[in-house]
């Protein structure tokens, strides 16, 4: 479980990333989508998302925007900047670069 | 929201320490995350009760959260590093370059220090204001220290009357900059033991302004150089993240500047004073974190 979260935290960046390129989301609708996604594999304290979307914020990669709900609700919707856009393309680039060499190491030999 | 959900955005909030309203913003993302979770589990056929629970687990450790965030946004930039060390390598520069004989340079950095008092201020207290509002004050305080060498009539006028007053005053600016966050505080207060330090070197009892001024002359260079080795302390320390770091590099400049003091006093500052500056220098440092302790036990929210 540990090692688990050590993998999850090393990654939290890029799966965050990669949520909010396809539409602006919400913390709680990240953490939501995150666990349905990855099957219930993607579980984490809730409350360590917001440093992690503050950190993306603060380096200019998403932008946070208050909306609200016809419910008359408020959300803070996270939207990717251009500058996230690159660093999105950088880290799938790193990370299929390492899954590629994680493989052919990894992998049982086929003699 | 129940009490204990209530209890954990307290939590969050207190050990935040950002400034109103980022420190808004964040406890109010945090407290539409809690309704959706809550609406949600109770939709599930949780209880209150339950449901307020498992969001708790779901949360995680509000201090741990709050540090989290506030290592976030705690760094500050290049220009505010700048902008906060600017105060102390003005006045090492005033006495590198032997402006401080000069009463237009005093009287033009007294006008700036209290230009950007007022600006930063203005600007909401960003991290760059504490060191000026420190520098602010020196005038009140010098006034009180000169005042006892008036002849004898008036030196009670400021036992009675000057340094009370004063010392209300900066008691009251350094209670509000604690409740800001008690790091403000100990930065606000860092020149004060070398100043303190300055003063006892220099040991101005023989009552002949000629003597002591000469005496300032001589380490000039020395106190320029001790005001430039904080402005290097506060620059960092806008720089730095964590909280911790920040701390020891406060405590770390205070030895290391006293000690350069008592170095190039040249023995006019005896062992025995330099160890009681260094407990006052540490006491000034980190007394603040005990009064914001005090201030939250009885009730006095900590605010911006």
């Amino acid at each position: 479980m540990a090692q688990r979260r050590e993998l999850i935290k090393g990654s939290i960046d890029s799966l965050l990333l990669c949520l909010v390129v396809q539409q602006p989301m919400y913390g709680y609708q990240i953490i939501k989508e995150l666990e349905r996604r990855s099957q219930g594999y993607f579980k984490f304290k809730e409350g360590t998302l917001y440093p992690a979307l503050h950190r993306l914020e603060e380096a200019g990669l998403i932008q946070g925007k208050w909306q609200t709900l016809p419910s008359g609700r408020q959300r803070r919707y996270y939207h990717i900047t251009e500058k996230g856009l690159y660093g999105l393309e950088a880290k799938r680039s790193q990370w299929l670069d390492f899954l590629a060499a994680m493989n052919l190491i990894i992998q049982p030999a086929s003699d | 929201m129940t009490t204990a959900l209530s209890h954990y955005l307290d939590s969050v909030r207190e050990n935040l320490r950002l400034d109103r309203s980022l420190e808004s913003e964040v406890i109010h993302e945090l407290e539409t995350h809690i309704e959706d979770e809550l609406q949600e589990l109770k939709d599930a056929g949780l209880s209150e009760e339950e449901a307020t629970s498992t969001c708790l687990t779901l949360l995680g450790s509000a201090k741990l959260v709050a540090r989290q965030i506030y290592e976030t946004h705690s760094q500050g930039s290049w220009s505010q590093a700048l902008f906060a060390a600017m105060p102390h390598l003005l006045f090492g520069l005033l006495f590198a370059l032997n402006w401080w004989r000069g009463v237009g340079w005093l009287l033009g950095m007294l006008v700036l220090v209290l230009s950007m008092v007022v600006y930063g201020w203005w600007r909401g207290k960003p991290a760059w204001l504490f060191p000026w509002l420190g520098y602010s004050l020196l005038p009140v305080v010098a006034a009180g220290l000169l005042l006892l060498y008036l002849p004898q009539g008036w030196s009670w006028v400021a036992i009675l009357l000057y340094i009370p007053m004063a010392l209300l005053l900066v008691y009251a600016i350094t209670i509000k900059t604690i409740k800001r966050d008690w790091l403000y505080g100990s930065l606000m207060l860092l020149p004060l033991p070398i100043i303190a330090g300055w003063f006892l070197a220099v040991e101005p009892v023989d009552k002949i302004p000629e003597y002591w001024l000469q005496r300032l002359q001589d380490f000039a260079p020395w106190i320029g150089l001790s005001f430039l080795a904080l402005g290097v302390t506060v620059a960092t320390f806008i720089r730095l993240r964590k909280r911790w770091l920040k701390v020891s590099v406060l405590v770390m400049s205070g030895l290391i500047t006293l000690t350069m003091v008592a170095y190039y006093a040249e023995g006019r500052l005896s062992i025995p004073a330099l160890l009681i500056l260094i407990i006052v220098m540490l006491l000034l440092l980190l007394s603040p974190a005990l009064v914001e302790r005090t201030l939250r036990h009885t009730g006095q929210r900590p605010s911006a």
